[in-house]
Order: C-alpha cells, then sequence, then structure tokens
C-alpha cells in the first residue's frame, strides 16, 4: 500500500493539481486589463486589494497558545495527518509578534483575560481570532461556574466560531478556510 | 546577584496554564515558585449541584489527555457508594479502554518532551501520528474522538464491536514495533541523553515525603502501582506487573513511561484473549437506585499521571460532596525541590518528565 502511496505518478498528480489551484485563486482575483493609472497612490491600491489579500489569506500563522482541552486537538492540527501547512497555516508560532491568527482554545477564566488581551494587543494587525470549541464560544459546561467568562467574544472580537467539545480538527481546518473566505474570497479545496 | 525571571502564565514550554517564578543566579536556579490556578473553575462545586448521571462530562475535563482515567474514576466510586457490581465482560472491556488510553496520553507526553530538550518536531510528529491512531481505535470502541462519557454504573453504555479485536491486533504490533524505534532514536542520541541524565533527581526518601505517585514515584525506585497494590478489575488476572527504576531523574521517568507504553500493550493483548462472551450494558438510567448504600466511600486508580482518587460523600440522587485528589498537583509540587540548582535551560526537562495536565491542577 504505501509505494503506491508514495509513487512518483501521485507527486507528479499533486505538482499539477497545486500548479493549477495557484493559477485558478491568481485569476479569481479579477485582474483588470489596459488600467492606465494616473497617481502612485492608485497602484498602491490596486496592489492592496489584490496582491497583498492574497498575499494575506495563503499565509495565516497562528499562535501557539492552548487553554484547556481543546488545545490538544489543536496540537494535533498541527501534525502530519491534518497538514495545515498545505493551506498556508503554518506551525504555531511561539511569539505573538509574529502571528495573524489567535485561535482561543479552552475555557477562559477571570484570572487568565488579562493575559490574552496583552496577546491580543501585541499581535500586529489586521489580526483574527477564532473561537475554537464550546467553552471558548458561550462558556459551556462551565455556564454556572462562578469563575468562567461565557465566550472570549466578551473580552475579544471573533471572526469565527467553532462549535463542538471539542471540534474535530478538520473543523479548524474548515475555520480556517472560511477565515480566508471572509479575508480574500472564495477559497477552492 | 539574583534576578528573577517570569515563565507564563502562557508559554509554550509550561504545558498549559501555568507560572513560574524563577530565582536565578547567573545561569543556575536558586528557587522556583509555582503560580496556580489560571483554569479554576470549581468543579467540585459545580458536581454537588448535578445527579450522579451528569458528572462524568465534567470528570473527563479534569484530564483531558487521558479524559477516561477519570470518567472510569468517577463511575467506580457511584459504584462502590450504591453496590453496584461491575459484569465480568465490562471490567475487560474498560481495562482495554484504559490501558489504551495510557497509551496514547504518555505518546502525547513523549512528543511533547522531545520537544522541550531540543529534538525539535521529528519525535513530535511522530508520536501524534502514533496517537492519533490509538485514538481511532478507542473511538471504534467508545465512540467518540477525546470526551467518551461511554461509562455506565455496572458497566458501559455499549459493548465492544465484534471484529475489535482484528482491528486491534495489528495496531498494537505496530505500536511494539515503534516503541523500539522511538527509543532507539532517543536513546542513542547524545543530545537526549545528556538533557536528561543526572537532571532532576527525586531521591526514593523525598519522593515518599512529598506523595508523588505515578511515574514519578516509580522512576524514584518505589514499586508502587495501585493497580498491583490495590488490585482492581482484572489486572491480577492478566499479570500485570509494575514498572520501576532505580535512578530517579528525568531519565528514569522517560524510561518508565516507556516500559508502562510496553505493559499496557501485552496487558491489552491479554485482556482481548481471555475476554469472555456476555453482557457489558451497564444499568438503565431509570433502574439506578439513587440511594446509597455505603454514605462514604474512597476509591482510587492509576490514571497515566498517578494515583488519582475520589473521596464521595453520597446522598440519594446527588454527590453531598465530592473530593478529588490530583496526581498532576502533587507531583507539581516537587519541582521546587528538584530544580534547585540546575540550570535554567534544564526547568523544562524537569517540568516535562512530571508531567502535570493543568486542569487537573487547578480543577
Amino acid at each position: 500500500m504505501d509505494e503506491e502511496y508514495y509513487s512518483s505518478e501521485r507527486f507528479l498528480n499533486a505538482k499539477k493539481e497545486m500548479d493549477k489551484l495557484v493559477e485558478e485563486s491568481l485569476k479569481s482575483r479579477e485582474q483588470k486589463q489596459n488600467v492606465f493609472f494616473t497617481k502612485l497612490s492608485d497602484v498602491t491600491k490596486a496592489m492592496s486589494e489584490g496582491l497583498i489579500n492574497w498575499s494575506r489569506m495563503n499565509s495565516l500563522w497562528p499562535l501557539q497558545f492552548g487553554l484547556a482541552c481543546c488545545a490538544m486537538e489543536l496540537m494535533d492540527f498541527g501534525t502530519s495527518r491534518v497538514d495545515a501547512e498545505r493551506k498556508g497555516y503554518l506551525l504555531f508560532r511561539g511569539t505573538p509578534r509574529q502571528c495573524d491568527v489567535m485561535i482561543v482554545a479552552g475555557w477562559v477564566t477571570k484570572a487568565v483575560i488579562p493575559e490574552i488581551k496583552r496577546m491580543y494587543e501585541q499581535m500586529p494587525s489586521p489580526k483574527y481570532v477564532i473561537a475554537y470549541g464550546e467553552c471558548a464560544t458561550c462558556g459551556g459546561p462551565w455556564f454556572e461556574s462562578y469563575n468562567i467568562i461565557k465566550g472570549i467574544d466578551q473580552v475579544l472580537p471573533v471572526d469565527i466560531f467553532v462549535a463542538g467539545c471539542p471540534p474535530r480538527p478538520e473543523n479548524l481546518f474548515g475555520a480556517l478556510m472560511k477565515l480566508q473566505e471572509k479575508i480574500g474570497g472564495k477559497v477552492e479545496d | 546577584m539574583i534576578t528573577r525571571i517570569n515563565v507564563g502564565p502562557i508559554h509554550p514550554g509550561t504545558h498549559g496554564v501555568l507560572r513560574l517564578l524563577v530565582d536565578v543566579d547567573g545561569d543556575t536556579i536558586k528557587k522556583v515558585e509555582p503560580h496556580i490556578g489560571f483554569l479554576h473553575r470549581g468543579v467540585e462545586k459545580l458536581v454537588e449541584n448535578r445527579m450522579y448521571l451528569q458528572n462524568p462530562v465534567y470528570m473527563e475535563k479534569l484530564d483531558y489527555i487521558a479524559p477516561l482515567a477519570f470518567d472510569e474514576l468517577y463511575v467506580s466510586a457511584v459504584e462502590a457508594a450504591m453496590g453496584i457490581p461491575v459484569k465480568e465482560r465490562a471490567q475487560y472491556i474498560r481495562l482495554i479502554q484504559l490501558e489504551l488510553q495510557r497509551i496514547a496520553s504518555h505518546l502525547l507526553w513523549l512528543g511533547t518532551l522531545a520537544n522541550d530538550v531540543g529534538q525539535l518536531f521529528t519525535i513530535f510528529m511522530w508520536a501524534f501520528s502514533d496517537r492519533d491512531k490509538v485514538l481511532r481505535l478507542l473511538e471504534e470502541s467508545a465512540g467518540t474522538r477525546m470526551f467518551y462519557v461511554n461509562q455506565r454504573m455496572g458497566g458501559l453504555i455499549r459493548d465492544q464491536p465484534p471484529d475489535f479485536a482484528e482491528h486491534a491486533a495489528p495496531l498494537l504490533d505496530y505500536l511494539d514495533q515503534r516503541i523500539a524505534q522511538f527509543q532507539e532514536v532517543l536513546e542513542k542520541n547524545p543530545i537526549f541523553t545528556e538533557r536528561m541524565k543526572g537532571v532532576g533527581v527525586l531521591n526514593r526518601e523525598d519522593a515518599i515525603r512529598f506523595g508523588v505517585t505515578g511515574p514519578t514515584l516509580r522512576g524514584s525506585g518505589v514499586d508502587y502501582d495501585t493497580r498491583s497494590n490495590q488490585p482492581y478489575y482484572v489486572y491480577k488476572k492478566l499479570n500485570f506487573s509494575p514498572q520501576t527504576r532505580g535512578e530517579g531523574d528525568a531519565f528514569a521517568r522517560y524510561k518508565v513511561r516507556m516500559l508502562e507504553m510496553k505493559e499496557s500493550i501485552k496487558l491489552v493483548r491479554n485482556a482481548l484473549k481471555s475476554m469472555p462472551e456476555g453482557d457489558a450494558l451497564g444499568m438503565q438510567i431509570r433502574l439506578i437506585n439513587p440511594v446509597p448504600k455505603n454514605r462514604v466511600v474512597t476509591v482510587s486508580r492509576e490514571t497515566p499521571r498517578g494515583e488519582g482518587m475520589m473521596y464521595m460523600v453520597a446522598d440519594p440522587q446527588r454527590p453531598y460532596r465530592l473530593s478529588i485528589r490530583s496526581p498532576s498537583f502533587i507531583n507539581l509540587s516537587v519541582l521546587n525541590h528538584i530544580a534547585k540548582g540546575h540550570r535554567f535551560a534544564d526547568l523544562f526537562a524537569i517540568l516535562a518528565s512530571l508531567d502535570p495536565v493543568m486542569a487537573d491542577v487547578d480543577r
């Protein structure tokens, strides 16, 4: 099975597919033909619409930061089965200064809110937040607890909510694809 | 001159939300002061307001790396209070699930430990892909990927699928090979052995005095394992033998966990061979008698991190008081004692070798 799986033919096909994907995603950013720019600011504006968004959405770097149970699935997300790198979600960074996406995985206690806020403020703009799992979305099973806030959206602006206790790593992959759509239009599978 | 360094609470090396205040003289650690409570949510209080069958959900989140261990511990405490016997086939299935869970937990620990001592990502990727295979097998047996809630008083919510043994056998063989491979890669690598051997030594007397349990205690040469000292289920029948090492350093703790994984594989194999036919289902919800026979019970089980214990004062319908002895909390208390005098970079190897789970520490 392994020989077949790793055959050179398969790799060639994968390369072709990859090239096709890149071409199509470039095509989909409607590039206007025969445009004559009179001002330099127009050039930068056109670039910021197309190229910057394209590069931004294809290199989302998440922050290595886990609070509770969902962090286990977050670790699984970074490993070989899900293979997050193929879509540009690079391996988790240890510092917020290099990151675009903060994935809040786990319940948020009152003690940890200031730390999360500080991490968020250290991230360079534009920054995105994903609430991963029940606890970060709405408090989950701890809705009666005196020390848990009912969702990270009371503290930070959240872009994507992922439901589940815990959601499978594939769900996080889906969520990040949704985030890509939000940043720069439709994404192909 | 003594400098104080703050580590955490959100830090890649602290395995969760743990804050350490470290006093260093140059590069030598003088004192480590763990600050905990960042994940506190008041489980013991929440449990008092819910009925017996609603509580396993909360118990699984105590130790999220091995959820089944605490789920089973809680259900056993309720069984002891109500005087419900466990069916024999259910005992075997529980044992298989617990041991598979132990393997998955130790594999996760191995991956993160290797990351902490500078074996960046190779071992991590290997261990996680293997853990995923174990989790898939558990999913087949218990129903879900991470939080199972499949224990009922007297048994389980459902039996194993009939072809489970056929699926398990090749994976167990594969894991045997794989563990040997891990050991070869790690133990022949001077980067790994230099950073583990002679680091964080906990001698026998101190281990007993601090009350540590699990691989941390067995790495210090104390032959204590709840599975053999207070045997439950069918561990005795399946020739279980606890694994110990005498050195007491981080490498000994690593070695104990590797040997434990092999022992778990052996146990699962034996259990699959000698599993009796019959019924494994637990009691239906309407049949459970909520009136306790024993008002006060104490049950202890060997979780992957050490001896978990539950003290329960039972009322009709819901527990009056549930006190949890979490192994991670007590194992973490030894950190200052064994990290003193080492280099700052060794702190994370020592912390990883204790393997604490912060949700379990903070409760």
